[in-house]
């Protein structure tokens, strides 16, 4: 558990940071009240800070509810809801392991396993009024940790300030990219689960933050924008048995989305300045220590991560017509730091349905470029070696074709089998866990899973 | 000569026997609105939650038929071609991640008419036959 020092470092003196700052506040505050408590405590501390909003927010609100039903102002209605997925993977290819994406430390090989999209989520939504409501989701999958421990991953009030501006503060999903925020409800999705080379790397799933929502309706169509802000409470894992703490990791970004029938066209960009480094010299250590301990950065500082910001920019377009649905994506990571390459996505899915039954065809494809990697300020033999292999970790270049469909068996349940068939050059290892010598970059991936909402 | 008077009119008599069984939803919206027309998108956008004012700005609070009511199916057939496995589908995405709601779910047909005669900024759908003056029909679907 980190204490408030941990951010004193942090800028605040640009003025895109300043709206922040409040956050930042509520964020140490939550921190230094849970200080040397467990996990848990500190998301207790959370939710009753959510809470704490709710009531703030109530009161301000309350001369607006007046016009409303009398009744809903008295007790908060409290509604349940679930998500979750029961789901079977194994691979022809035991040279790497194929992950969901790059939150799962380890996944899945040629046997049958049930950890890469097995889940469960449930949802509490706790209306205060018409316009108020506060939401707490809690999911248990297998991530960073290699545990299925639950996490808390929504706690946030929502206030309507009118049918089209809406703003939410506490525990929030991030949006990187579109549909980017509901990749874990496979019954809301209609392929089994989000391309890995579009959203495989995407390790940010929430913040502890706010975001803005506002609606217009412009040339016959709607115009849609959502700006976000945050720090992030979560982990990633780095090489075998090491995770990369990303806490107060800060994130911000927006959208502009377009909708008119059928159409709805995004623009996103977002965007993370990372708070601590890469465990980069505990990965050397199980790699044998081939620096004799000397820590890997004083070689070589321009390889520093934490204040560099990763930038995240995409289009996506989506056709939904009836039993048509037709998705497009494309995004372009760019990294401030040279100790990951800057990468390029895209993917287009294709799926009709016939009465229950939705076959979908995809193809999908990430590609890294390489850039020149930084010099060492002293010569040390072999650290160019070293710092290659620690960027080529990040490198991709591969095609993914899938084939897929899923079966709406009764009401909120889905049953879904699929294909992906990867096709990539042996440098090609980001997305994969545990890369073998013999890996040549192919690999195929069968899936079967049961989606249910309740 | 006569058997090519008799298969149309069986023809037709089957038609209108099957014709109370399908359900004609019509949207309607309280009396006391000064809402007279919607198009298909308003009423889209108000059902599906994307955005959900009237053309002049009021509030628009969309009501649906419960559950089990074949006219629900029959409206968002009607409206978007998509059936409720679709519709299920869509507001799981947005109630999981914590964004709009779906429209209130009545207990009955009669429920549906009971809170749109209560509530001014209220729209609903509803049987034809089950119009009287409270209501006021702002779009047919066809």
């Amino acid at each position: 558990m980190k204490t408030t020092r941990d951010y004193s470092h942090m800028p605040v003196q640009s003025p895109a940071c300043r709206p922040y700052q409040p956050l930042l506040n509520l964020h140490l505050l939550i921190k230094s009240a849970a200080g040397g408590l467990p996990l848990s405590s500190s998301l207790a501390v959370l939710c009753l800070a959510v809470l704490c909003l709710a009531v703030l927010c109530l009161t301000a609100s309350s001369p607006l509810r007046a016009d409303d039903n009398p009744s809903n102002a008295v007790k908060p209605a409290v509604s349940w809801h679930g998500f979750g997925t029961l789901g079977l993977t194994r691979t022809d290819n035991d040279n790497a392991e194929f992950v969901r994406d790059l939150s799962q430390p380890s996944g899945a090989g040629k046997s049958w396993t049930a950890k890469i999209d097995s889940l469960l989520g449930i949802q509490a939504n706790i209306d205060f009024s018409p316009n108020t409501e506060a939401v707490v989701q809690v999911v248990s999958r297998f991530h960073a940790d290699g545990s299925h421990d639950p996490e808390l991953t929504w706690a946030f009030l929502r206030h309507d300030f009118s049918p089209d501006f809406s703003l939410r503060a506490g525990r929030l999903g991030t949006e990187f990219y579109m549909l980017g925020d509901s990749r874990l409800v496979g019954y809301s999705n209609l392929a089994l689960r989000p391309p890995p080379d579009f959203y495989g790397s995407l390790v940010f799933s929430y913040i502890d933050g706010l975001d803005v929502s506002t609606t217009l309706p412009v040339a016959g169509g709607l115009l849609r924008g959502k700006l976000f802000g945050g720090l992030s409470p979560e982990d990633t894992p780095y090489g075998p048995g090491t995770t990369w703490n990303q806490h107060g990791s800060l994130l911000v970004g927006g959208y502009l989305d377009f909708l008119d029938g059928a159409w709805q066209v995004r623009l996103s960009h977002a965007q993370v300045r990372f708070n601590h480094e890469a465990p980069t010299d505990e990965f050397l250590r199980l790699l044998g220590d081939p620096l004799s301990g000397t820590p890997y950065l004083s070689l070589i500082p321009d390889m520093a991560i934490a204040d560099h910001w990763a930038r995240f920019s995409s289009l996506g377009v989506v056709y939904d017509q009836g039993p048509l649905n037709i998705q497009f994506m494309l995004n372009q990571i760019k990294q401030d730091s040279p100790a990951y390459s800057d990468s390029k996505a895209g993917y287009v899915q294709v799926a009709y349905r016939f009465r229950s039954v939705t076959p979908y065809l995809g193809i999908s494809r990430s590609l890294t470029s390489r850039e020149p990697l930084p010099n060492s300020i002293i010569p040390v033999p072999g650290l160019d070696s070293i710092t290659e292999s620690l960027v080529s970790q990040s490198y991709l270049d591969q095609h993914t074709y899938t084939l897929g469909g899923r079966w709406d068996v009764h009401k909120n349940m889905a049953l879904k089998a699929q294909v992906d068939w990867v096709r990539g050059t042996p440098a090609s290892l980001f997305l994969f866990k545990n890369p073998q010598p013999g890996w040549d970059g192919d690999m195929t991936v069968f899936s079967l899973a049961l989606d249910f909402v309740f | 000569m006569r058997r090519f008077i008799t298969l149309p009119l069986l023809f037709l008599a089957l038609l209108n026997y099957a014709a109370p069984a399908m359900a004609e939803p019509v949207v309607v919206v309280n009396a006391r609105s000064s809402v007279t027309q919607l198009s298909q998108d308003e009423v889209v956008n108000i059902f599906l939650g994307r955005y959900r004012r009237f053309p002049g700005g009021g509030a628009a609070t969309p009501i649906d038929q419960p559950e089990g009511n074949p006219l629900r199916a029959e409206f968002y057939r009607k409206l978007v071609n998509k059936d409720l496995d679709q519709i299920n589908a869509y507001w799981s995405r947005l109630i999981f991640s914590g964004k709009t709601l779906p429209p209130k779910s009545a207990e009955n047909a009669a429920e549906v008419l009971r809170l749109l005669s209560a509530n001014p900024g209220g729209i609903a759908y509803i049987e034809r036959n089950l119009l009287d003056s409270r209501f006021r029909i702002v779009m047919e679907l066809r």
